[in-house]
């Protein structure tokens, strides 16, 4: 396999699309990189679907940071205003779904250290556990104990048990969206990659044995 | 009295979520996911003895006042639902386990356990709620988490059956929210014991409407004729540890729903007949169905429809002892069903098959396993001593006591039933155990005892048997059961100490 192989960006010549781009682990840009000139991702890019789109990768760049603060303000918001945790957990893994669509399913998993399972497994555990807690206490399920603040910039703070339980709510949302990415996108394009891969090596095969 | 409210669902949320993280350590994953459901047989049994006088426990989640918060409620019949749901749950997870030992599945237990407990967790949460709106997001959990389950091991007939499943269950999802906001659009709230004192000055007419929407809604899932259609093609299909607890407990946690519905939101007396209609149909057909199916799966899931019709019977009575015959039906079918369907995976796994045309002598090929196989069929047939004679019995008992001619159609057609049952299964008797065995299932046979799956075949075999056994047990317990029942219905038709709990003395 030749560096132009690995090239993401446009086809080579005289190739099928659906050959080109290979899955670029090491992180760095090829060197016969034409468009775009900047890296927007983290990885090299090689989308989930369709040809490679400049305008996706930059908006992708520049939004996720946005949408991700966007979510936590969603997350936060939401003790009496609209918002919450599903809303926030929403938000949030849609930063991670528009990542996806332009960089491919390695950009994915560069983007979210964690399995999607831990994922769950983590908003589970904590949003049962501060449902839970109060019991100890002696207290109902869910009780919610809150302890306002005057901070100096801020003002009056309201601090509450609650924000524990979205946030679980919040991880459990991000986890499933993106178990669901992983299932129906990430593993099924793995699967067909895959395929292709065998069919090019079954078509060298019979090349070489032809020769 | 709080804590044992709560715990039926938050400690197997929390089973999930540990066992979720445990994907890597499988034993582990077992012991986390057994003691999760052990505390709540534990639990669930300390909360049946809380309310077995009577007694209406009721808790609010975070404090609220009633109509505004989670209201969670245990009356006798929900405590009795929750201790007999554990307890099989419990042991078909075990049988699972077994399996898994054994080797002789493909489903993948590192998900099957997290997905199983929130089942538990949804069921639970279905009989505790105290309001309509938590009773949906009970279903939700349960059936999610049953979406998932079902095409665990995921075949072609698997992937479509999954396929009809879902669709239907979120067709009765659909017309439950809109019961639900219509409910809410009529009396301001969704508590339970709210809306039962407010839908008293509610129009007759709309009362009637939503009884029968909420009929339709639990009955989709309940499987009454004419909504039956989806359970004979998906049940059977799935794993035998998948389809004996959905057959056990799923269309059972719908006909709670029913009782609790008809008998505390709306009135009693406009809907007996229509329940008694609803209730001949679903036994003939699924009678009719279950006597010309070739798979003992499918044979069981069409005699699983058929006995609903039973229960809905009691319901039709309207009265504390109809309501008792169909309470201790529930306990018996729930507990049956599940040895059932465990016996019928144990056939799966000697001969290879579940089909009756290529099944001869199975007497000869496993004992053990025709007594495991005769005493709950026996008891779903109604044959005295068994357990499904002792409900049948206060069943029908309740029927004469209660009179009038639509009364008296329904009970023949409920003899004629369960003559037909008695039929049904002897066939599969008659036509799988007797004779001389095929070469094929003894070869299958040998090929098991000789394989490394034997310790964990133990363990299969071994649960199946406590499963046959508690069948037994319900019926030598049938005393103690039968006046708990009656604590029961006497506390659903009244309704009064249900309100009181939940809403505060002179509530109404």
């Amino acid at each position: 396999m030749t560096d132009d192989d690995a090239a993401p960006g446009r086809p080579a010549p005289g190739r099928a699309e659906g050959e080109w781009g290979r899955a670029d682990r090491s992180g760095a840009p090829p060197e016969n990189w034409e468009a775009p000139r900047e890296r927007w991702l983290s990885t090299g890019v090689r989308p989930a679907f369709g040809p490679r789109s400049v305008l996706l990768e930059v908006a992708a760049r520049l939004l996720t940071p946005a949408i991700l603060t966007f979510a936590v303000f969603l997350l936060v918001s939401g003790h009496d205003r609209p918002g919450g945790g599903f809303a926030g957990g929403l938000v949030a893994s849609m930063a991670y779904v528009l990542r996806y669509i332009a960089g491919g399913r390695h950009e994915l998993a560069a983007g979210m250290p964690l399995r999607p399972n831990t994922l769950l497994a983590a908003g589970l555990l904590v949003a049962c556990g501060t449902a839970a807690a109060p019991l100890l206490a002696g207290h109902p399920v869910l009780k919610v104990y809150s302890y306002t603040a005057h901070l100096p910039v801020f003002g009056k703070v309201k601090f509450a048990s609650y924000l524990l339980f979205e946030s679980g709510v919040f991880l459990i949302v991000v986890g499933l969206v993106l178990s669901v990415v992983a299932a129906l996108g990430a593993r099924m394009e793995a699967e067909e990659e895959e395929v292709r891969d065998r069919r090019r090596r079954g078509a060298a095969g019979r090349e070489g044995g032809a020769q | 009295m709080n804590v044992l409210l709560a715990v039926p669902v938050v400690v197997p949320l929390l089973g999930a979520a540990a066992a979720l993280l445990m994907r890597r350590a499988p034993r582990l994953q077992q012991g986390v996911a057994v003691a999760a459901l052990a505390a709540v047989v534990a639990v669930t049994g300390l909360l049946l003895r809380a309310t077995a006088d009577g007694t209406v426990l009721a808790g609010q989640a975070g404090a609220w006042r009633a109509p505004l918060g989670i209201t969670v409620v245990a009356d006798p019949l929900s405590a009795l639902m929750l201790a007999v749901s554990a307890v099989v749950l419990l042991v078909v997870q075990l049988f699972a386990i077994g399996q898994d030992i054994a080797g002789l599945s493909r489903a993948m237990p590192q998900v099957f356990h997290p997905i199983y407990l929130v089942l538990t967790a949804g069921v639970c949460l279905s009989f505790l709620a105290g309001d309509l709106f938590n009773l949906f997001v009970g279903f939700e959990m349960m059936l999610t988490a049953s979406y998932a389950l079902i095409t665990q091991a995921p075949t072609r007939a698997r992937v479509r059956a999954s396929m009809i499943y879902t669709v239907v269950s979120l067709t009765s999802s659909i017309l439950f929210l809109t019961g639900i906001a219509l409910v809410y659009g009529l009396t301001g709230t969704v508590n339970l014991a709210d809306v039962a004192v407010k839908l008293g000055s509610a129009p007759e007419e709309l009362r009637m409407v939503l009884a029968l929407l909420f009929l339709v809604v639990f009955g989709i899932k309940a499987a009454l004729v004419p909504m039956h259609f989806w359970l004979p093609d998906s049940y059977p299909v799935a794993i035998t540890r998948i389809s004996a607890i959905f057959a056990a407990l799923l269309t059972k946690v719908a006909v709670y729903a029913i009782i609790r519905t008809q008998t505390l939101l709306f009135g009693r007396d406009d809907i007996t007949a229509v329940l008694l209609c609803i209730a001949v149909a679903t036994m003939v057909v699924g009678i009719f169905g279950a006597m010309v199916q070739d798979d003992i799966n499918r044979l069981m899931s069409f005699a699983l429809v058929s006995h609903i019709g039973f229960m809905i019977f009691g319901l039709g009575l309207n009265s504390v002892a109809g309501l008792a015959g169909v309470i201790v039906y529930l306990v018996h079918h729930i507990v049956v069903q599940a040895g059932l369907f465990l016996v019928n995976g144990l056939i799966r796994q000697y001969v290879g098959h579940s089909s009756l045309r290529a099944m001869r002598g199975l007497n000869t090929v496993s004992p053990v396993l025709s007594v495991y196989f005769f005493l709950p069929a026996m008891s779903l047939a109604g044959l005295p001593p068994m357990s499904g004679f002792v409900a049948k019995a206060a069943l029908f008992q309740a029927a004469v006591g209660a009179g009038g001619w639509p009364v008296y159609t329904a009970l023949a057609a409920g003899v004629a039933t369960s003559l037909l049952t008695v039929i049904a299964v002897f066939r599969v008797w008659v036509r799988g155990f007797w004779g001389t065995p095929m070469p094929d299932m003894v070869e299958a046979r040998e090929r098991l005892k000789r394989g490394s799956h034997l310790g964990g075949l133990r363990v299969m075999a071994t649960m199946t048997g406590v499963m046959v056994a508690a069948g037994l047990a319900v019926a030598a317990a049938a005393g103690p059961l039968s006046e708990l029942a009656f604590v029961a219905a006497h506390d659903l038709l009244n309704g009064s100490a249900y309100i009181e709990a939940v809403l505060g003395e002179g509530a109404r």
